[in-house]
Parts: C-alpha cells; structure tokens; sequence
C-alpha cells in the first residue's frame, strides 16, 4: 500500500488548459505524454496519424495556434493555455471547410492516409498566404507526403480551395 | 512512447545552471525538442529530469553596436520571419527558411540545433563563416565562444555542462560584405552545406572565411582554402576556386556513409564552394 | 567495419607477448575498458567496454574468447557484448600478429567491428570514426606503456 502511494506521489501531473477545435479542455498530462498520443488515445480523435514518428512525413499534422506541428512529436504539456485544431475541428457545424471541399471535388486523396495533415498544413499555407505562387506552395507543403497520389491533384486542391477562399467576402 | 521524466521549469539561466550542475548527465535542456526528443524515443538516451528553457525569454533578435543579437531560442520559423534579419542577413534569413520543414521551422530552436551539434545541420556552417560568437551563460559568469571553436565533434560542443547557450552574436555586415550558403541533399537532411563570406573592394577579395558543414562529423573553417582566395582580384579568386575546392572538400573530414561516399562528398564541397562565391558576389 | 593497424613498438617481443596476457595490464590500454576478469586463464576473460558518442553512452560486458594461440607470433579472439538499456550488441573479431624486427616488435592486428541495433542508428560513418579513434588509442597505449617500463 505505502508502495502504491509513494509512485503515485512521484508522478508528475501538469494541468493542461487549452481550446480544442474551439471548446476548453481541462486534463492533467504527465510531461513524457506526446500530444499525438493524449489526442488520439485520451481524446478519441483520430485524425491524426502516427506515421513516420520523426516529424518528416507530416501525417501527425495538428495546428496549434495556426501554425502547423508535429504531434508525434510535440510534449503534450506545451499546448498550455493555446489553441488546438485538428481535422475533426475543421468543419463548421457539419458543413464542410473550402479545402476539404476541394480535396473531394479534386481527387486530392486517395487512401486517405495523408489526408488530415496535407488539410490542415493547406489551411495554415492558406491562412499564412492566401494566394501563394505553385513554388511557395511546394515549399510551404514539402514536409507533408503522399504515397499515393503524386501531389498533382493535391497542389490542385489547394489552389482551388485557395481561389474560392480568397472570393468569399 | 518516451520513458517518464520529471520537468523542471526554470525562469533564470542561473537557475538552468544550477540544475545542471546537481544532476548532471541525468538532466538535459529542452528546448523545442525536434532533436531531443527523436533520440529519446529511439531510447538512445534517458533523462530523468528535462529542463525546460522556455520561459527564460531568450527569443529576441535586436541590432546593438554593429551587432546582431539572436537569442538562442528564437525559432526558425522567427528567424525566418525577422525583418530586420532580411535586411542584414538575408542569407541567415534564406538559411532558416530551407531548415527541415515548416514544422521543426515552428518549434525547433537555433540554440538547440546549435548544441545538439548533429552533423548534418546547416545554421553552424555559416555561422562560422560569418564571425558569429555564441554566448555561454552559468547565471553568475558567461564568455563568448567563436562559433568556429563551438564544434567538437560529433554531437559534441564546447560548452561545459552546466553552460547553457543564450545568445548568437553576429557582426554585423558592411556595405561590401558578400556571403552566401548552399546546401545539398537528398534524403531529409543535408548532406553537404558550404559557407563564405568575404569582403569584395575595388575588385579586391579579402577578410575571406569558409566553412564546409554537413559532410563530416562537425562544420569546420579551411583557412587554407580562404588564403588562396585572400588579396586577389575578383577574376583571380574565381580561377582559384577549383584548388580551394579541393582544399575545402578534403578539410571537411567527410565521412563515406548513406548521403554519399567520401569522394562524392568532397566534390559536392567544391562545387558549392564555387557556386556560393558566384551567388555571393552576383 | 574493417580497421588494420600497426605500432611499432621499441621492446623486444617475448615482452610484448607477456604483456599482452597480462590481462589487467593490457584490458587498461583499451580506452573506456574496466573490470578486467579472467574467467579461464589464456581462454576466456570477461571486461566492460564502455564508449559514448556525445550524449550517447553504450556500456558492452563484454567476453573475449581466444580462439587460436600461436606462441609469440599470433592470437585470435572474438569480443561479443550486448547493452540492453541501449538496445545493441558488438561483436569484434580480432586478429593479432608480432613480428620481431631487430630489438622492435611490430604488433599489428586486424579488427572485424560489428555494431547491431539502435546504435546503428547514429550512421555507419560516426561509429566508424569512434571505432578508428578507439583502435588507435589503444595502440598508442601499448606502444607507450611497453615503451614506458623499458
């Protein structure tokens, strides 16, 4: 029993308060707890994929106060008082976000795999630079790979979403 | 999944000092942790305790008395994004923007790229190349090391242990100061990178430095490469750039291993060197 | 990884030989090497091997098994060890000869390095450079601490 206590005592709880997709979480992470897993696995969204574990193929993507990170690889204590948005959180209220309309009406994915973190990385590029040359996408989008559909229609997808985003008032 | 640590969170160097000094190699700076913590996951290494270093506030860059000063946990993607650094670096500026990928620009650190010292990074070779010194901070003392002396080896500075880097000075550059960087590689990080930077008067070359980073275990400046090319003309130092090529390729101690056999490494040098010299002074 | 090297030691060689057997005398040359044991005299000894890289540490207990003895002229042993915190194995496999040369040794050996597991993983070429540094120290050693005792 005094053995019990004494781990528990040793474990280092950090308070977390942060927005996720727009609504406050409070949790306790402990600081070894990797923010792809404290998503995924204590917060059940699973957009995010755990793919390369080396923060090269971008399929972990999560934004945290817009910008884009690498969630296999980010401490999950270091989202403190910022704002998290991953995949699930795009959509408003069901009606889909202007890139995630693109990608289907430009075939910008095919297995899917890629997907959530080539949305959200677009979003930043986007939000960073809302009518960005074919180059300054490549450049901004280099950490983000695809098996599958050998970025063309992806690069269209964006520039698409980019050009009716860039129409709406 | 990483192995449990405890982490400390100190708002003073002196206190990050401190800490480091009592626990020794059972503590280690964090910063943004894009090298960090891919070695511990690999479990190369465990930490019982990880100092995080944030909260010291070291990211602002500034102009102070001809020189620049960087903090040395201003981002990448900061750096990048530094309009004053675009204005007197541009090829510091250029340097940052091509590191790894947006996400390690977002949360990786200068200082930490700086001290984890992994061979094939690209900030330190130029650095070098520009007289850059970098500041080491115990709290109660810090000293200034030459960025050119910071290099061991191998994921291995000349900092102490209980030293923590705070600052990047960089001279700043005249009028007539040229400098250019270049990279190549084709897996994910680089696998050579040569710097130079030199002063270019009336069509005269001199107060030349280069580095060549990337190919081997650490950056390293070729004086014997920069003589050839100190006191000439511009025609004359561009026909002697093919020797200190070669000189640079074989100073750069590199090393035959996935990004390229030794010999392919020393002529990739050479031929960025030459590259870099035409890109500075066009 | 292949590595040769050769010393050219100022003793004459029934000394080098003795020496070498010599096992706490001759585990202390090898850098990072400690707790030297003897498990079956001229067979078997058992040593810690440990090297770091940076922040990375490997500690190896190591067993050296001697394969083949020819008096005063060669030897052939193998190293295995394994670090488990590190998840890695070694194995070295050592050839070494003594040629006499005058009132000089010439002891040369030819070591067979082999490095698995995660270690791997910080790049043939760093462990490569290590391993080199290690054998030449080690050389150096020898020649120093025969040279030294003259």
């Amino acid at each position: 029993m005094a053995t019990a206590t004494r781990r528990h005592a040793d474990t280092q709880a950090i308070p977390v308060s942060f927005t996720l997709n727009g609504r406050l979480q409070e949790i306790d992470v402990e600081p070894h707890e990797l923010l792809l897993d404290v998503v995924r696995d204590r917060l059940g969204l699973t957009g995010a994929k755990r793919s390369c574990d080396v923060e090269v193929c971008g399929a972990c993507t999560l934004l945290v106060d817009g910008r884009p990170v690498s969630a296999c690889t980010t401490l999950a204590f270091e989202v403190r008082g910022r704002s998290v948005m991953t995949i699930e959180g795009l959509a408003d209220n069901g009606k889909l976000h202007p890139l995630q309309e693109a990608f289907i009406e430009h075939g910008g994915f095919q297995c899917g795999f890629c997907t959530p973190g080539m949305i959200l990385a677009s979003k930043a590029l986007l939000d960073e630079n809302p009518n960005p040359s074919e180059e300054e996408l490549k450049h901004f989008m280099h950490g983000n790979i695809c098996r599958c559909t050998g970025y063309k229609k992806i690069i269209e997808s964006i520039m698409a979403a980019a050009k009716k985003m860039r129409g709406r008032p | 999944m990483l192995r449990r640590f405890r982490l400390e969170e100190p708002e003073s160097v002196a206190e990050v000092s401190e800490l480091l000094g009592r626990f020794g190699e059972n503590a280690k700076v964090y910063a943004g942790g894009t090298e960090l913590l891919l070695v511990m996951k690999e479990g190369l290494v465990q930490y019982e305790r990880l100092i995080n270093v944030k909260k010291l506030g070291l990211n602002q860059i500034s102009a102070e008395n001809g020189t620049l000063k960087i903090g040395a946990l201003c981002t990448h993607h900061e750096l990048e994004n530094s309009a004053l650094l675009q204005q007197q670096l541009p090829a510091l500026v250029k340097l940052e923007q091509n590191v790894a990928n947006v996400r390690v620009r977002q949360a990786g650190t200068i200082g930490g790229n700086l001290c984890f010292a992994e061979p094939h990074a690209d900030p330190g070779t130029l650095l070098m190349a520009l007289g850059a010194k970098l500041v080491a901070d115990k709290g109660a003392s810090k000293r200034e090391i030459l960025a050119e002396d910071f290099f061991v080896d191998a994921y291995e500075t000349s900092l102490a242990a209980d030293e923590v880097l705070t600052e990047i000075r960089v001279p700043t550059p005249g009028a007539n100061r040229k400098c250019a960087y270049l990279k190549f590689g084709y897996l994910e990080r680089p696998s050579v990178g040569v710097a130079i930077a030199f002063s270019l008067t009336g069509g005269g070359v001199s107060d030349v430095k280069i580095a060549a980073g990337c190919a081997g275990p650490a950056p390293k400046r070729v004086a014997e490469a920069e003589a050839l090319l100190n006191g000439k003309s511009k025609d004359e130092a561009s026909r002697s750039l093919a020797q200190a090529g070669a000189i640079a390729g074989k100073a750069s101690q590199a090393i035959s291993d996935l990004h390229g056999a030794q010999d392919y490494k020393e002529h990739i040098v050479g031929v960025l060197l030459k590259r870099a010299f035409q890109a500075a002074v066009s | 990884m292949q590595f040769q090297k050769e010393v050219e030691i100022l003793a004459p060689r029934e000394k080098v030989w003795k020496f070498i057997w010599d096992v706490d005398r001759f585990i202390a040359c090898v850098p990072g090497c400690k707790e030297a044991k003897t498990l079956e005299e001229g067979k078997r000894y058992a040593a810690t091997l440990t090297e770091r890289v940076g922040p990375f540490k490997v500690e190896f207990p190591t067993i050296i098994e001697v394969l083949e003895r020819e008096e005063l002229t060669h030897i052939k042993a193998q190293a295995t060890g394994a670090d488990n915190k590190i998840g890695s194995r070694m194995k070295i496999d050592l050839d070494v000869n003594l040629r006499a040369q005058d009132d000089k040794t010439i002891l040369g050996f030819v070591a067979g390095v082999d490095i698995l597991g995660k270690l791997a993983a910080l790049g043939h070429g760093i462990i490569k450079r290590k391993a080199d540094q290690v054998l030449d120290e080690f050389a150096q050693a020898v020649k120093k601490k025969l040279e030294g005792e003259a």
